[in-house]
Formats: structure tokens, C-alpha cells, sequence
């Protein structure tokens, strides 16, 4: 399982939800414009961080081997 | 009398040589009874119709592609041996075969029944498919197109997803079944999200294999929910009664687990990206019309370098953004930046550090043209503090030049 380890602190979803929670605050638009402009660049570099991630995906396939190989 | 005893054994030896001779190989029908598969693998029964009855075994190394039920009319081919030790005598099964098919929809009616009962299929039992799906453990056989199919599937529609596969036994009988159980219980310890057992068409006899009480038994102990996708969408087997969900195929499981695509995804992040970049950009605007209120033409051409660059940024990102998306979206994003090439990037808060004020009400920022009553309660911002005011009269004075927003001077 050593293919499985995850070299991003956060997962695609927390990414994700990251970057809704910060276009629902940058929808409501009353925080202060400096913060929003943080917000924005942070959305930005979650969104371009997302979609290279998805479109360098490849998929992973481990192969098992019968742990008690049943001869027919 | 003075014939000499013989030994058990001698006599046993006797009668052996005189029955594995004498009737030798042998096609038998009959009813199964007493079926029993030792835990070694060879399996043992009894053999018999309304008047008579015979012990029968079946080695593991015998090949059987069904799982015998009792009661079920089966057709051996074997040899009759005597068993010394019990004085017995018994076929030795090479072939088994139920009688007709017949026998096989019955056995499967039955199991069903019984599992019923058993609240095997109860629908409170059954759980949801978990979201988000990152790993997936498959159980199918190793060749073939099943496999192939499914991990295109997947990889088409969301090649994030890491599978787990084990190479299982998916065809016949006993043997089968008993891979399918172990593979359950392996692909449970490995930290997966769904299972998939399944394997492509055949026929009832083929099939089989998921029509058995063991693999009915793991996928009911399986703490991982598990999707059952079994031949064609008219196969039904126990093993898709049992299992959490029922895929009407193999490729349909593939799309079961990888229910957000790739293409979805992106677009949605794409569509977000467009959302706060025009988000921000009407905020600065809005912003930037109050500010025009606190200052005049002159003052407004001031504007630092730094809250310039800022508003680049806001361009500069989404550009790049746009650049890696597809061609459609970028003509779309194009046309955004021109729209926002207008903006002329006036930091709403800059007046402050010039001595002016933003006034505010219930953390709104108030324009020129907000009605305001004796007796509001207001914040007025300036770059230090927040002073709470109320307000006590209205004077209205003749328009200046800070409401034509400057852009009459030259």
C-alpha cells in the first residue's frame, strides 16, 4: 500500500470545499477588500491546483495475490 | 471343522477385490443426502433414491462446477470402492452433474428462501454507497474483458480513483465460491471504500459460484458495503440479493463508483474560478464607485502602484486559469478579461490613508445615494478606528465636483 501515500496535506474534497466556502465569501462580498483579494488568490491557486491534479491523474491499480490460493 | 479363521482384514480384502472387480466404474443417479465439504476439501454424501442408498465421495481434486444441495437429483460417474476401515463400500465420484436444470433453479429457489428468512436480504441491512469514493477493491477473475472493461470505465471517467484488485476464481462451483468468500475478506483489510465482486455472462451453471451460502455469508460480514455485478442485466444472482447494491453489469459498477466524473469536476472548478473572478471584480467595482465619492478626479488618477497590481493579479490569475482550460472556456474567459480590462482598479479603502472616511451601516458601506433618517446608527471607518455615530440631521448641499466622479477633468 505504499502506492497509496498521499504526498498533499489535503485531500481533492477538502480542496474542493475550501474552494466553495471561499466563493460563497467572496459572493457575499463584505469582507474587507484585502481579505477578499487574499481569498481570491488562495481560490485561484486551490482551483489551478485541483485541475492539474485531475488532469494528471492516472489510475492506480495494485494487484493483489490470493492469500489462500484455493487450487480448483 | 477344521477350517482355518481368516483375518477382518483378509476377508475385507476379499470382498474389495471382489466388488472394485467385479462392478468397477459406474453412472449413478440418484438424490443427494448428508452432503458434507470437509473443511480438507473432499466432500462426502450419501446417494439414494426411495429404496435404497450409498455412500459416495468426491476428492478436491475433483473438479465440480456446481455446489451440490440435498435433495438434489445428481448423475456421478465414478468407481465402487470398499473403505477398510468401516467396512463400507462407496462410489468414488469422478464426474458430478445435477440431473437437469431443473435442479439447479430449485436449489436456487431454495437458498433464497432460506437466506430470506434468515433476513439475509432485509433492506435495512443494505448501505448507501459512501461519497466521496477513493479507493475500490474488485473481485473478478483476472482474464477476460470483465476486468478490462471496468478499469476503462473507470479510468475514462475519473482516473483518481485507486483500485485494489484480487484475481479471483469467478467460474463454477465450490472452489469458486470459496475464493469469492476469501477475496471479501481480504479486500476488507485493504482500507477500501466499496467492494465490486462480479464477473461477466454465463450460464446458471457458471454463475453458480455466487449462488452459495458462503459467499452469501461474507458479503453479509463484510464491514465495507459491497456491489454486486454479476453477468448480464436478466442474471440474478444470491450474491446481488445479499450484496449492498446491485449493478445490472460490471461496467455499470464502474460507474456506480466513479459517480463525479473527471469532465464534471473540472467544469465545476472552472465555473468557480469564473464565479469569484467576477465576484471580485464587481466587488472592487463597487468599491471603487464608493471611493470615487471620497475623492476627486486628480486624486483618483493617484492611484498606488500597489493597489494597481493587485487588481493585475486578479487578471493575471484567471487568465492563466483560462489558458489551461478547454478552448470553449477560454474564448469565454477572453471576453471576461476584456470586460475587466475597464476597471480601473481604484483601492476602495485608499482615501483612508488620505484623512477620509467610509460610513457604514450594520457593516454595509453606505454610497452617496443611501437614504439615510435622523436617528441611524452608523459606523464611520476611518484608517485607524471605527467611530459609532448616530445621526442627528440631514443638510442636502449643492452637487460638487466629488460626484461627478472625476472623470470630467482632465
Amino acid at each position: 500500500m505504499a502506492k497509496t501515500k498521499d504526498e498533499a496535506p489535503k485531500s481533492l474534497e477538502e480542496q474542493l470545499k475550501r474552494l466553495e466556502e471561499i466563493a460563497t465569501l467572496l459572493d457575499r462580498g463584505d469582507a474587507p477588500i484585502d481579505q477578499q483579494l487574499q481569498l481570491f488568490e488562495e481560490g485561484m491557486a486551490l482551483a489551478a491546483g485541483c485541475r492539474a491534479y485531475l488532469e494528471q491523474a492516472e489510475l492506480k491499480v495494485q494487484t493483489l495475490s490470493g492469500e489462500n490460493p484455493v487450487i480448483p | 471343522m477344521a477350517e482355518q479363521a481368516i483375518s477382518v482384514s483378509l476377508l475385507t480384502g476379499e470382498i474389495k477385490r471382489l466388488l472394485e472387480n467385479g462392478i468397477g466404474e459406474v453412472l449413478v443417479v440418484g438424490e443427494i443426502s448428508n452432503y458434507k465439504l470437509h473443511s480438507s476439501g473432499h466432500r462426502y454424501f450419501t446417494l439414494k433414491d426411495s429404496e435404497a442408498s450409498i455412500s459416495g465421495v468426491m476428492w478436491r481434486t475433483r473438479p465440480l462446477n456446481f455446489v451440490p444441495q440435498d435433495g438434489m437429483r445428481v448423475v456421478v460417474r465414478g468407481r465402487l470402492t470398499v473403505y477398510n476401515a468401516q467396512g463400507k463400500y462407496q462410489i468414488d465420484c469422478v464426474a458430478m452433474r445435477p440431473e437437469g436444470i431443473g435442479d439447479l433453479h430449485q436449489a436456487f429457489e431454495e437458498l433464497k428462501q432460506r437466506l430470506g428468512a434468515q433476513g439475509y436480504f432485509d433492506a435495512g441491512r443494505k448501505r448507501p454507497l459512501p461519497r466521496p469514493i477513493r479507493r475500490v477493491g474488485i473481485a473478478t477473475s483476472p482474464t477476460g474483458a470483465v476486468i478490462r472493461d471496468m478499469l476503462t470505465t473507470i479510468e475514462r471517467r475519473f482516473p483518481s480513483l485507486e483500485v485494489v484488485f484480487r484475481p479471483t476464481i469467478v467460474q463454477g462451483g465450490e472452489h469458486a465460491s470459496r475464493d469469492i468468500a476469501a477475496a471479501i475478506e481480504q479486500l476488507n483489510r485493504c482500507d477500501v471504500d466499496v467492494i465490486i465482486v462480479g464477473r461477466g455472462g454465463g450460464s446458471l451453471e457458471d454463475l453458480w459460484c455466487f449462488n452459495t451460502q458462503v459467499v452469501a455469508d461474507a458479503i453479509r460480514s463484510s464491514s465495507i458495503p459491497v456491489i454486486s455485478a454479476v453477468g448480464h442485466e436478466t442474471d440474478v444472482t444470491i450474491s446481488d440479493w445479499v450484496a449492498d447494491v446491485r449493478a445490472a453489469t460490471p461496467t455499470a459498477a464502474a460507474e456506480m463508483v466513479t459517480p463525479v466524473t473527471r469532465q464534471d469536476l473540472l467544469m465545476a472548478l472552472d465555473a468557480l474560478a469564473r464565479e469569484m473572478t467576477n465576484d471580485v471584480r464587481r466587488n472592487i467595482s463597487v468599491m471603487q464607485q464608493l471611493a470615487t465619492a471620497f475623492v476627486d478626479g486628480r486624486a483618483a488618477r493617484r492611484i498606488t502602484e500597489r493597489i494597481l497590481m493587485r487588481a493585475q493579479r486578479v487578471d493575471d490569475l484567471s487568465t492563466r486559469l483560462a489558458r489551461s482550460a478547454s478552448n470553449r472556456l477560454q474564448r469565454e474567459r477572453i471576453r471576461v478579461d476584456h470586460a475587466a480590462a475597464l476597471l480601473t482598479s481604484l483601492h476602495p479603502l485608499a482615501p483612508l490613508q488620505r484623512g477620509y472616511a467610509v460610513i457604514e451601516r450594520n457593516g454595509h458601506v453606505l454610497n452617496a445615494t443611501t437614504p439615510l433618517q435622523p436617528g441611524d446608527k452608523i459606523d464611520i471607518r476611518r484608517q485607524n478606528d471605527v467611530v459609532q455615530a448616530t445621526v442627528d440631521a440631514i443638510t442636502n448641499v449643492e452637487s460638487t465636483k466629488g460626484t461627478s466622479h472625476g472623470k470630467d477633468k482632465g
